[in-house]
């Protein structure tokens, strides 16, 4: 994160991490297309072969509170999901201020998607970060396919879990803005907690993530947006404690 | 983070700090995009970066500013108005324009990108259609010769405002691209060296760990396989005479003995086959510590290891009169794992709850796959993408004997333990079994412990992880009864 006070500027880093082909890049395109002219910037992909992530894309989308006084700016990143680049992985992963994890949604992915998650883990142990402290959203892409782990399923074990759980079908856009929406807002919340940027900007969280949300095309309110979501506790109380 | 290892993320282009114009572009494509513009537009052109680093300009003066600059005051007078160029401020994205004392003018439009400026392009200087004669404000410079200036004012490139735009505009757009491809190489070209170096790093590191704990584990390893070699050479080789003489001696070989002399002979070879089998436990205990005993991983389907080691047992059971039975449903997740080790806990299990099982009781031996989702805890994150893989297979081996009070439950897998040091001499046995059971499916990552059996008896309760997820081809249910 970076704030800048003169041009009352806030810089947030998120990174889509997720185990090969489970749909990172897909996301990010969709994201792309979803956002108004004026929130998104260039939708850069670095070296591709085959369709595969080689480093890393990158999508900027910046939002702009409703006077237009605050400006967020988001650097959305993904890894590369193949397992030979552990090492790019790590770099990408460096500096994030909120992880979604894209899943694929197939049953027989199911240890991809768990290494995938422990390899999130590692990585940002390795940066000295414990994973519980991140914040972290994850999507189970692909709900279009056959044979894939059933709704009910993922129902009953996000609802033990503390992060949000979305499913999604990026290629269709659905469910794309729902994890990036909720992914900004507890960013944000973590964030404002450890630098107090509502109070020193003097700006309401809640609003700021709300116009995001309209500058991605959605006219519901953002919290019906992320109560979407299966289980997540963590996304549930306001900060303060307000249900 | 104060980590020293960890690349700068600004430096790698992956973090959120400001772009540098003179970093995301090569400075000869920049010189090669001025220079044609020059040409095709007749209007001199200088990129500038943010900190005022000139990247590219055109080559050619033009002749009237050529003769200004021969002149020192001339020259003094020029450097202040392209400082002040350089310097001006320009809030407008459209750009804005600063007049010479020539008459001519220059158009500065700054070069943004990612929402920032990052520099500004000047273009200029161009005369105005308006400027026919010579100026007063250059006349007024020190040592300007009217007449050679007259002459030479023509030369100066022209364009009307609306002309300097549009060719500014054209300028921008011509940039945008070469920034975006710039942006596009500069981090491409980093995040490749950074990751190399990341991966070579880690391999070194790995590599350093690697070659130390090898060559400890070399050491070790000759030390415990002499150590091993010797003792159960030591041990054996007396052993195995005891043994043979016995035998002979039992075989009447050497005479016929008398009904007293035959028992204790008989005892004495018993107790040495005890003694045997007690020095290869403790070889295999001793392995199986050190970690050097060698497991051949496959999938095991349980239920066919669980059949086996009961038919393994059952004799001793029928001789004794205890019932033994094994049930394993057909669904069962198979187990990653050494099939021979695995037959050996149980059969070490079946033996032990045999042992302690008196006549007319029962030893069950029962598996089943756990729903391990109850035990995962809720607060620890992933659980969702973690919990399926957690599948674990439960075989509870159960007994109807004497149970072992709670406080001792741990206490028995020491390696020669016993719950009541007499029950060693009245069903025999070395202690080392139960060991060697915890040590076999600790290797297996699994678990194993004691919980009671109602109305009497214990119950020997082994965990081990499924190797994979999806479900295997379902297999007929196992059960079996030996009475
Ligand atoms: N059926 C289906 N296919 C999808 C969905 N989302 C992505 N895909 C497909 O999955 C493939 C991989 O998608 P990507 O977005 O390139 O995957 P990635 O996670 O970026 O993969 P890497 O860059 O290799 O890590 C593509 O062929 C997508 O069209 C989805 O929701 N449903
Ligand atoms: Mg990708």
């Amino acid at each position: 994160m970076q704030l800048d006070f003169a041009s009352r500027e806030i810089s947030i880093k998120l990174v889509y991490y997720g185990p090969a082909l489970s749909g990172k890049t897909t996301n990010l395109v969709a994201l792309h297309g979803r956002a108004g002219a004026d929130a998104r910037g260039r939708l850069m992909t670095l070296e591709t072969q085959d369709d595969r992530t080689l480093f890393f894309d990158l999508l900027p989308l910046t939002f702009r509170s409703k006077d237009g006084d605050v400006s967020l700016r988001i650097k959305l990143f993904t890894v590369p999901g193949q397992p030979i680049h552990a090492a790019t992985r790590r770099l990408v992963l460096q500096g994030a201020d909120g992880v979604a994890l894209i899943a694929d949604s197939r049953v027989s992915e199911t240890q991809r998607n768990a290494d995938a998650f422990l390899d999130l883990r590692q990585n940002l142990r390795d940066n000295g970060i414990e994973i519980s402290k991140m914040p972290l959203v994850i999507q189970f892409n692909k709900r279009d396919l056959p044979d894939i782990r059933s709704d009910e399923e993922l129902a009953r074990l996000a609802a033990r879990g503390k992060e949000p759980v979305f499913r999604a079908v990026a290629t269709r856009g659905i469910g794309v803005v729902e994890t990036f929406v909720c992914l900004l807002w507890l960013t944000w919340r973590s964030l404002d907690q450890s630098h107090q940027l509502s109070r020193k900007l003097s700006i309401d969280g809640d609003d700021l993530v709300s116009t995001a949300a309209q500058q991605l095309g959605v006219t519901t309110p953002f919290r019906e947006l992320i109560a979407a979501r299966m289980g997540g506790r963590a996304a549930g109380a306001a900060p303060g404690g307000a249900p | 983070m104060s980590d020293e290892r960890s690349t700068d993320v600004d430096a790698l282009g992956l973090g959120l700090g400001p772009l540098r114009l003179e970093d995301l572009v090569d400075r000869e494509a920049m010189r090669g995009m001025v220079g044609s513009i020059e040409q095709v537009f007749g209007m001199p052109v200088r990129i500038v970066s943010n900190s005022g680093v000139s990247l590219a300009s055109s080559s050619r003066e033009a002749p009237l500013c050529a003769m200004i600059n021969e002149e020192p005051a001339g020259r003094r007078a020029c450097g202040a108005i392209v400082s002040e160029v350089k310097r001006l401020r320009v809030t407008s994205s459209e750009g804005t324009t600063h007049g010479c004392f020539t008459g001519a003018r220059y158009r500065v439009v700054p070069i943004e990108y990612e929402g920032g400026t990052i520099g500004r392009a000047i273009l200029g200087p161009y005369l105005p259609p308006s400027v026919d004669t010579v100026p007063d404000t250059l006349l007024a410079i020190e040592g300007v010769d009217p007449a050679r200036a007259a002459e030479l004012l023509p030369h100066m490139a022209r364009a009307t405002e609306a002309t300097a735009e549009i060719v500014s505009k054209h300028l921008v757009a011509v940039l945008d691209v070469i920034l975006w491809s710039g942006h596009k190489a500069l981090l491409t070209s980093k995040m490749h060296i950074a990751s190399i170096r990341e991966s070579y790093r880690e391999l070194s590191e790995k590599n350093a760990a690697l070659e130390q704990a090898y060559e400890r584990q070399q050491e070790l390893d000759k030390l415990k396989s002499n150590f091993l070699a010797t003792i159960s050479h030591e041990l054996r080789t007396p052993l195995t005479s005891i043994l043979g003489y016995s035998e002979m001696l039992v075989g009447g070989i050497a005479g016929e003995l008398t009904g007293p002399q035959l028992d204790f002979v008989q005892i004495i070879h018993s107790k040495s086959d005890q003694l045997l089998k007690l020095i290869m436990s403790l070889l295999d205990l001793s392995k199986l510590e050190s970690g050097t005993v060698m497991m051949r991983r496959s999938d095991v389907a349980i239920g066919a290891v669980l059949a086996e080691a009961a038919s393994t047992v059952a004799p001793v059971a029928t001789k004794k009169g205890v019932t033994l039975t094994v049930d394993a449903p057909g669904d069962l997740p198979l187990v990653l794992g050494d099939p021979e080790r695995l037959r050996q806990v149980f059969v070490n299990l079946g033996e032990n709850a045999i042992k302690f099982t008196p006549p007319g009781g029962t030893v069950q031996i029962v598996a089943r796959q756990m729903a391990t989702e109850a035990d995962a805890g809720g607060d620890e994150p992933g659980m969702v993408l973690l919990a399926p893989l957690r599948q674990m297979i439960e075989v509870r081996v159960a007994d109807t004997g004497i149970g072992i009070p709670e406080a001792e439950r741990d206490k028995v897998f020491d390696p020669f333990y016993q719950v009541d040091q007499s029950s060693t001499r009245e069903h025999g046995g070395t202690g080392l079994g139960l060991s060697i059971v915890k040590r076999l499916v600790e290797a297996h990552h699994g678990t194993v412990h004691i919980e009671g059996n109602e109305p009497t008896g214990a119950v020997f309760v082994v965990r081990l992880p499924a190797s994979r997820p999806s479900a295997p081809p379902s297999k007929a249910a196992i059960s079996v009864r030996f009475a």
